[in-house]
Formats: C-alpha cells, sequence, structure tokens
C-alpha cells in the first residue's frame, strides 16, 4: 500500500504529460485550439543559439578552407579564371537578346517576370526526423515570410513555410510525404500534381494514362495551387510505368534543386498581383 | 564537493537539453548520417537510468520531446508523447535491473529507439491517414538507428559516467 501510494505521484505525471501531448496533438488535426503559440515560443528561443553555433561552426569552416586546405587552389584558380572569360563574352551576347525580349514583351502588353518581392535566408537546421523532410531557415515574420510563402534556389522549388515564428521558419521540402504541388509536364503541358514520399524523388499523379510522357521531360510548376508562382523548375522525369490498367500513369521525378545540400534559399513574400511567373525559359505553349 | 542550489541544477539540466536538441538539428543539416541519430532519446535514457527520479525522466523526456518537435514538420507533441514515455519507462528500468551494466545498457537503448520510431510513426499515421509516404523501408531506417544511437550511446554513457566519478 505505502508502495502504491509513493507511486501515485510518478503516474499522475505521467498521465498528465501524455494527456497534455495527445491534447496537442489533437488540436493541431482538428485547428479547434491554436498551440501554435508554443511552437513559436520554442523556435524563438532556440534558433538563435542555432545559427551562432551554425555560424561559428561555417566560419571555422571557412578559416580552414581559405588559410590551411590550399592543395590545388593554383590550378583551380586557373580554369576558373578562363571559364570567366568564357561566360562573359556570352553574356555580352545574351544582353542583347534579352534587350531584345523586353522590347517585344512590352509591345505585347505583358509585365515583368519576376517573382515578387522575396528574401534570401540561410539554413540554420534540417529535422533530424526521416519521416518528416523539413529545414529550419533564419528569417521570420519580422522579414515578412508567412506560412505557405514559397521557398526556392536557382535551380528550382525547395518547399512552403509550415511555420513562422519572430526570426526563424521551418519548411517543409516537396520531399516531404504530406506535400504536393501542382505541376505542368512539358512540352505537353499536360497538369499533374507531385508529392513527396519521403525518399529523395517525388512521385507524379493524375497524369491521364494516353499522355505520352518520355523519361527526361521537364516538370514546372502550374501556380494552381496558389503557393508556388507558375513556371519554376520542379524537376525532370527519371522514371515512367504503364498504368496497366489504371486510370492515371505512374511516374517518378527527380527534383532540379539539390534539397541534400541546401546552404542559401530564396523566400517569395509578395508576389505582385496579377502576375504570375510566365515560363521563364521561353518554351512556346502547344496548341 | 559543495552541493548546487536546486536552481543550479535546473539550470545545468536546461542548458544541457538545449545544447542536445540544438547540435542535434546542426549535426543532421551538415551531416546527413546524424538523420539516424537521436540525441534527445540518448539524452533522456541516460537520465532515466541515472537520475533514479521517474518524475524528472518524465518531464525532461516530454521538454526533450516538445522542443524536438519545434524543429520538426511533425505535429507538436509528436516526439514530446513519445520521449515522456521512454523517460517513464527508463526510470522504471533504472530501479529494477541493473543499468549500469553494458549488456543491459545495449538492449535498452537498441529497443527504447525501435519504440520511439514505432511510436512516432504511428502518431504520424493517426494524425495524417492520407500520407503518401513509403513505410515499406521504415523497419530497415529504425533497425539502422537503434544500430547507430546503441553504439553512440554506449560511448557517451561511458564517458559521462567518468566524468560523473573523476569529479565526486
Amino acid at each position: 500500500m505505502a508502495t502504491i501510494a509513493s507511486k501515485r505521484p510518478v503516474w499522475i505525471t505521467l498521465t498528465v504529460a501524455l494527456l497534455v501531448h495527445s491534447v496537442l496533438i489533437s488540436s493541431q488535426t482538428n485547428k479547434r485550439i491554436d498551440s501554435s503559440f508554443l511552437r513559436g515560443w520554442i523556435l524563438d528561443l532556440l534558433s538563435p543559439i542555432e545559427k551562432v553555433v551554425d555560424r561559428t561552426l561555417h566560419g571555422t569552416g571557412s578559416i580552414w578552407d581559405r588559410y590551411f586546405a590550399l592543395i590545388g587552389v593554383h590550378d583551380e584558380n586557373l580554369q576558373l579564371r578562363a571559364q570567366i572569360d568564357d561566360l562573359s563574352m556570352q553574356l555580352g551576347k545574351h544582353r542583347e537578346e534579352i534587350l531584345e525580349a523586353q522590347r517585344l514583351r512590352s509591345l505585347l502588353g505583358l509585365s515583368d517576370s519576376g517573382v515578387g518581392k522575396s528574401v534570401v535566408a540561410r539554413v540554420i537546421g534540417r529535422d533530424p526526423m526521416q519521416s518528416h523532410q523539413s529545414i529550419t531557415i533564419d528569417k521570420g515574420r519580422t522579414h515578412g515570410i508567412q506560412p505557405d510563402s514559397p521557398v526556392i534556389t536557382a535551380q528550382g522549388i525547395v518547399g512552403r513555410v509550415i511555420f513562422a515564428s519572430n526570426y526563424s521558419s521551418v519548411v517543409q521540402l516537396i520531399l516531404d510525404s504530406q506535400s504536393g504541388v501542382g505541376v505542368l509536364v512539358l512540352p505537353s503541358r499536360r497538369l499533374g500534381i507531385i508529392r513527396g514520399n519521403g525518399t529523395s524523388e517525388l512521385d507524379l499523379d493524375y497524369i491521364d494514362d494516353d499522355t505520352d510522357l518520355k523519361e527526361g521531360s521537364e516538370v514546372i510548376t502550374s501556380g494552381q495551387d496558389r503557393i508556388y508562382p507558375k513556371g519554376l523548375p520542379v524537376g525532370v522525369l527519371s522514371s515512367v510505368s504503364a498504368s496497366k490498367g489504371r486510370l492515371f500513369k505512374a511516374a517518378r521525378i527527380r527534383p532540379s534543386a539539390d534539397l541534400g545540400r541546401l546552404e542559401e534559399v530564396l523566400c517569395i513574400i509578395d508576389r505582385p498581383s496579377g502576375t504570375e511567373v510566365v515560363d521563364s525559359l521561353n518554351r512556346t505553349p502547344s496548341p | 564537493m559543495r552541493p548546487l542550489h536546486p536552481v543550479q541544477v535546473i539550470g545545468k539540466f536546461a542548458l544541457a537539453m538545449i545544447a542536445v536538441v540544438v547540435m542535434q538539428g546542426i549535426l543532421a543539416y551538415k551531416f546527413s548520417i546524424f538523420t539516424y541519430f537521436d540525441f534527445p532519446l540518448i539524452c533522456t535514457v541516460y537520465y532515466g537510468f541515472t537520475l533514479g527520479n521517474p518524475m524528472a525522466s518524465i518531464l525532461m523526456g516530454s521538454t526533450l520531446g516538445l522542443m524536438q518537435d519545434s524543429f520538426s514538420a511533425a505535429a507538436l507533441g509528436t516526439n514530446g508523447f513519445s520521449k515522456t514515455l521512454i523517460g517513464f519507462l527508463a526510470a522504471t528500468a533504472g530501479v529494477r535491473f541493473a543499468v549500469d551494466q553494458a549488456i543491459t545498457r545495449i538492449f535498452a537503448l537498441f529497443l527504447f529507439t525501435l519504440a520511439d520510431g514505432l511510436v512516432v510513426t504511428m502518431i504520424a499515421l493517426m494524425v495524417a491517414p492520407q500520407s503518401n509516404a513509403t513505410y515499406s523501408g521504415a523497419v530497415g531506417g529504425w533497425l539502422l538507428s537503434a544500430t547507430l544511437n546503441t553504439l553512440l550511446g554506449l560511448v557517451l554513457f561511458g564517458y559521462h559516467d567518468r566524468l560523473a566519478n573523476a569529479t565526486t
């Protein structure tokens, strides 16, 4: 009896703790109670520390790379100078083409195809759980970031913000099993939806069986999910399999962005109203 | 050695927990192999074994899990629920078994890591049953995590024991 009485506080503590966590979990599924303030407090407390540690590690690595790990630097330097000269010549040629395209676009009455107001953010952490693919960035609400803000790199889309505290945000990667993006498959421009499945590739859904899909076809955002601007690179088709009596084809996409090596990302905080990112690769739509 | 004031003890544990969660996030980002390790779990198990106080272990597991959830896309409370249970079980095991033996620690760390993976996956399935995740490789991931956590835990436990003995 004495033993049971002395263990009662432990059982009470355990029951209360499990109940609190159960309520937290269920409140996020039915959205009746807003528990996001708790995540915000914890993120605001921990992310500055994570930022400092990350910058310290990055600085140490940078000092090592710049002053100690110099093997092959001279040869690489010469190689890069030659590449710069080559690229400078190409840039001069393309500048004229860009100016011409801008003039033609203004003649057609199209506005600039910029992605809108955006902010550069640094990745400071990654979700260690394999079942959920997300990263933490060092910008938050004070920088204009809101939940559902799209996050991209120069190579392609990365994901969307699912939670923003004052100074940091959690970004759900497109690889996450609960992620979905509206896409267009080129050159047929068929609409589809890509979903993460926890691996390094994406599943392409809702493509009609009679659509001709080829491996290597490029996939861009359709803009219909109202999150990602239209025309941003998503990836390329890596495999297509016959549907064998099913309604839709089964296909996989390899993402364009290198999601395993993200360092800086661009977070779009304000898209100009009435505009989409017109296909920036000058592809002509199919009739 | 002068005993610490309770506030100093709480402050020490709070700093340790913050360091564990922050390092987990940064190391998982810098080196992908660290996605298989679970520092908060190892910390919960160790203090469950050594504190001798089940309520403290439960609170520690709960707090570590909540902090871990904050950096994750998982529902807040997922890891908190799992680590709360593990804190309680580790404290109970600490009383009943000889947890200073390596073989006991190996079994405990391995089983607790598998249990953590199972509980977190079940909660994720209950929260988002329409999830597109392929769980066919999940068991393999749990086994790899369990093996790596066990190895790391043994090293850290041994080092911490030596440190604790050296300062007493």
